[in-house]
């Protein structure tokens, strides 16, 4: 539904509800604007692992940007390992998940015989009279992208670190953890038209065109990593598939990853989280994907702050557009003769919409 | 609220939608006076406030009997939110099943069972996946329960893979305490007695998925009753349902369809008709969303957008779902709610192969914003048998929290009072099935009170006939060759419930054939819903 359309639809309450902006508080109502959480203090990070992937912390120890926290196995294999039974020189009997340092631990065996060799790797299960490992040859290194404190550590399965800032929340995520210095691209050229050597290692907020070539090459070029509002489900697709190439190359490469703040379709950067990303320009951030978010250390300054009675649209022809609540109007009539919860909302450019509250959000 | 008359507020906590409802006693008898959704997340309270003040607004006599007069101000409707009863339904998402089987044949056989119990399922085999991708399954941070399924191994190579599986599992179940393990067919006889974990528990034994008659039931009644929690707002709807079957004395079938899944059951004044069906999968857009998904609900969408726009707005539907319910974000939604009906009725044929029930049942947040008569036609396109049904819809979303009420009696007695007011007749559906094709397969004549109306019948179309919610009718048929309708028939006499769709003819193919070619399926889609759906293209 156009802006044009809702004006049309709905003239006469606009004309009277326009007298009224200037004057009218945000009323009662407002509470029932969908919220959302813009910064979550101290978010919690999750480093998913695999089987043979070695965890290199333990829980409470303290980690910074760069801390290595595991090694992951880019082509883990399955292969015999200790003996199931009978001392195997670890003074302790071994468990499903434990490291496995590799020959040279072995005890077991007849005497006279040469120990089999076994490589280094992560038990999984016995069988028969040995265990069973995942191993292999080529590791990358999983590195905390901020400053926090490891919180759990389970084999095969993850390691949980409470991070020491806080966290802009975005939709989804997509690449791996990562960290770098924070640098805004404005303007509708978008990506590809700010593209240079000097964004090496730099987390790129982009506020205009973005799609997965551009996304692509930004990449190529060292950036470590890109915050945008939206991203088509085709560049998704797109950039997952090029960074599994990559990946699967052995050169090893830095940590990339894509923040999607609000969804698939096209939407500039709402006000707040654009206050934030001012706020912080040039500044050291970190990009988790388990929680999608933009982790930055306080100072408190940052947060932008809104106006009372802020809204935004968040879906429908006035997609992204900003405004000011001005009451609840019950249930109209909209589009294809639906009837939802109505409210006037004063837009930024002083006309006011009448708009479904379901397509309200607050942040909060 | 049990058997006393206070009024209550009936609140349904879905993934999406949080509904509410207040129910209160007019003249001795408890009626529901106001209801209203908005998208899950907001304030509880302040949602009933509202209400509350709107209830107010529309009827102050009425008010002022509660105690929520608008004369006695925000201090009223702040007490009324504190201290009135709630009856709460809260829905929670599908729990995960991690099937691990030695073949793909016995993984997918358990998956589709579990799928079927309400189980998200992921899983893999030792004869494609290999052990440590089992063991990556079994390991992830979602998994709830782990099932090891297996058929009675017929070699040593079988029986070496079984052991191996079975200490796989173990394996991982020692490293995730407080993960159930479920020995699954040849598994549970061979493993059994194996312990398993740090405190020795032993696992759960189930039969095969080809046991029992018919087969596979055993193991989907088990697998149902494994995580009571799983579905919760599900099962209570399914108990409300029952209620209303006995009330009615009808036999009723339940088809919803929400955020995190659907649920479908034929129930009688007696229970439920075989096993219900609550499946994650047929959930309005599902979170492994992929292109059978897209191309289902573009096979059902009168929008002509292509395949990567269809699934970035399904994207943006599962991360907001409540944004853009009209216009073109209203017909999306009800072309995934089809699609979703669609995943729900094939996954349970024999439901479909039962006979046509008196009253079917539409609920669920997936329907929340669509006009009721879209809403019957949407039944009318996917839940296809030849026979006759009423058409209602859980407009209000009680069904949920009046199920929760644990007293039986009181529960009955609830739903019977309230029956009149928690569905929203949608109409009648009559459903023959083998016309032939020609300019008249026979005729039509309703009697009711409004006079008669007739019209020629002819095989392969919809036809509507003004029947306003309220009114009863008698449709008389005359087929000029006997036809499929319930039972085999050239003349019938059927009594007819109005509702906000009316009387619907509809001689349409069994199952329903749609043109390949997206345009002309788009066109003939449209055209169908245009005639159900006022304002469907302002």
């Amino acid at each position: 539904m156009s802006r044009h359309t809702i004006a049309a639809a709905a003239a006469e309450d606009a004309a009277r509800l326009e007298a009224e902006t200037e004057v009218a508080p945000a009323s009662d109502d407002y509470s029932l604007v969908p919220a959302r959480t813009l910064v979550e203090p101290r978010p919690v990070a999750w480093f998913a692992l695999a089987p043979g992937d070695r965890i290199l912390v333990a829980p409470g120890d303290l980690v910074g940007p760069g801390t290595v926290l595991a090694e992951r196995q880019r082509d883990p294999r399955l292969e015999d390992g200790p003996p199931s039974s009978g001392a195997t020189g670890t003074g302790q009997p071994l468990r499903p998940g434990d490291w496995w340092s590799g020959d040279g631990h072995e005890a077991a065996g007849p005497l006279r015989r040469r120990l089999p060799r076994t490589a280094a790797g992560e038990l999984l299960h016995p069988a028969g009279s040995r265990w069973r490992m995942a191993t292999g040859d080529h590791v990358d290194m999983v590195e905390t992208p901020a400053r926090g404190t490891v919180r759990t550590v389970t084999p095969g399965r993850g390691i949980e670190v409470e991070l020491a800032g806080r966290g802009l929340v975005g939709a989804f995520a997509a690449g791996l953890p990562t960290s770098g210095r924070l640098e805004r691209i404005a303007g509708e050229a978008g990506l590809r038209g700010a593209l240079d050597v000097g964004r090496a290692g730099a987390i790129l907020v982009v506020e205009g065109r973005i799609d997965s070539e551009g996304i692509i090459r930004a990449r190529a070029m060292g950036v470590r990593g890109v915050v945008v509002g939206g991203l088509a489900g085709k560049d998704l697709r797109d950039l997952l598939g090029s960074e599994a190439r990559q990946r699967a190359s052995l050169q090893p490469l830095a940590p990339f990853a894509v923040l999607v703040l609000d969804g698939a379709i096209r939407r500039p950067l709402a006000r707040p989280m654009a206050a934030l990303a001012a706020a912080l320009d040039g500044q050291q951030v970190a990009l988790l994907v388990d929680p999608p978010m933009l982790v930055f250390d306080p100072p408190e300054s940052v947060w932008p702050g809104l106006p009372p009675g802020w809204v935004r649209i968040r879906g429908g022809g006035l997609a992204g557009v900003e405004g000011r609540w001005l009451r609840g109007l019950g249930l109209r009539q909209f589009a294809a003769g639906v009837h939802l919860e109505a409210a006037a909302v004063a837009l930024e450019d002083g006309e006011v919409a009448i708009v479904p509250i379901a397509d309200l959000e607050r942040f909060t | 609220m049990t058997s006393d008359h206070r009024a209550t507020f009936a609140l349904d906590l879905g993934a999406a939608t949080t509904s509410a409802a207040v129910i209160a006693a007019v003249d001795g008898r408890r009626r529901l006076l106001a209801s209203t959704s908005m998208p899950a997340g907001i304030d509880l309270d302040d949602l009933l406030g509202h209400l509350l003040a709107r209830l107010g607004t529309a009827d102050p006599d009425l008010a002022a009997s509660l105690g929520i007069a608008p004369a006695g101000g925000p201090m009223a409707l702040a007490g009324a939110v504190a201290t009135w009863p709630r009856l709460v339904a809260r829905s929670s998402p599908p729990p995960e099943l991690v099937v691990l089987a030695t073949t793909a044949r016995e993984q997918h056989a358990v998956a589709r069972l579990a799928g079927l119990a309400g189980w998200r399922t992921v899983g893999g085999s030792l004869e494609v996946d290999g052990a440590i991708e089992l063991t990556r399954l079994g390991l992830t941070r979602t998994c709830g329960t782990i099932a090891v399924a297996a058929r009675e191994p017929g070699s040593r190579q079988e029986a070496a893979r079984l052991t191996e599986l079975g200490a796989l599992a173990r394996g991982v179940v020692e490293r995730t305490p407080g993960v159930p393990l479920v020995l699954v067919g040849g598994a549970a006889r061979v493993l059994g007695a194996l312990p398993v974990g740090e405190t020795g528990e032993g696992p759960l034994l189930a039969p095969g998925p080809d046991a029992g008659d018919p087969p596979g039931e055993p193991l989907r009644r088990l697998l149902l009753r494994l995580d009571p929690a799983s579905g919760g707002g599900r099962r209570a709807m399914l108990a409300s349902a029952i209620d209303l079957a006995t009330a009615f004395d009808r036999r009723i079938e339940l088809v919803e369809i929400g955020f995190d899944g659907g649920l479908r059951a034929v129930v009688g004044p007696g229970g439920v008709e075989g096993l219900p069906a609550f499946l994650p999968a047929a959930a309005l857009v599902p979170t492994d969303l992929d292109d059978i998904v897209i191309d289902e609900v573009l096979a059902w969408s009168t929008l002509a957008l292509d395949r990567h726009r269809i699934g970035d707005r399904l994207r943006e539907l599962r991360l907001w779902p409540w944004v853009e319910a009209h216009g073109e974000g209203a017909l999306l939604r009800l072309a995934a709610a089809r699609a979703a009906l669609e995943r729900l009725v094939r996954a349970t044929p024999e439901m479909s192969a039962l006979p046509a029930p008196d009253l079917i049942v539409v609920a669920g947040g997936a329907w929340s914003a669509a006009p009721g008569p879209a809403i019957a036609l949407a039944l009318a396109d996917l839940v296809r048998r030849p026979g006759a049904s009423q058409l209602a819809f859980d407009h209000a979303r009680l069904l949920g929290p009046l199920g929760t009420i644990e007293d039986a009696d009181a529960r009955l007695a609830l739903v019977g009072e309230l029956a009149d007011d928690l569905l929203t007749p949608l109409g009648t559906v009559i459903m023959p099935q083998g016309m032939r094709p020609g300019r008249s397969a026979g005729r039509l004549v309703v009697s009711g009170s409004a006079g008669e109306t007739e019209l020629e019948l002819a095989a392969g179309g919809l036809r509507l006939v003004d029947l306003p919610p309220g009114q009863v009718a008698m449709a008389d048929l005359h087929f000029r060759d006997p036809v499929q309708l319930g039972s085999r028939v050239r003349q019938v006499r059927i009594e007819v419930a109005g509702g906000l769709g009316g009387l619907l003819i509809d001689t349409r193919d069994i199952p329903l054939r749609l043109p390949e070619r997206a345009e002309r399926r788009r066109a003939l889609l449209h055209s169908w819903q245009a005639a159900f759906w006022a304002g469907l293209d302002e």
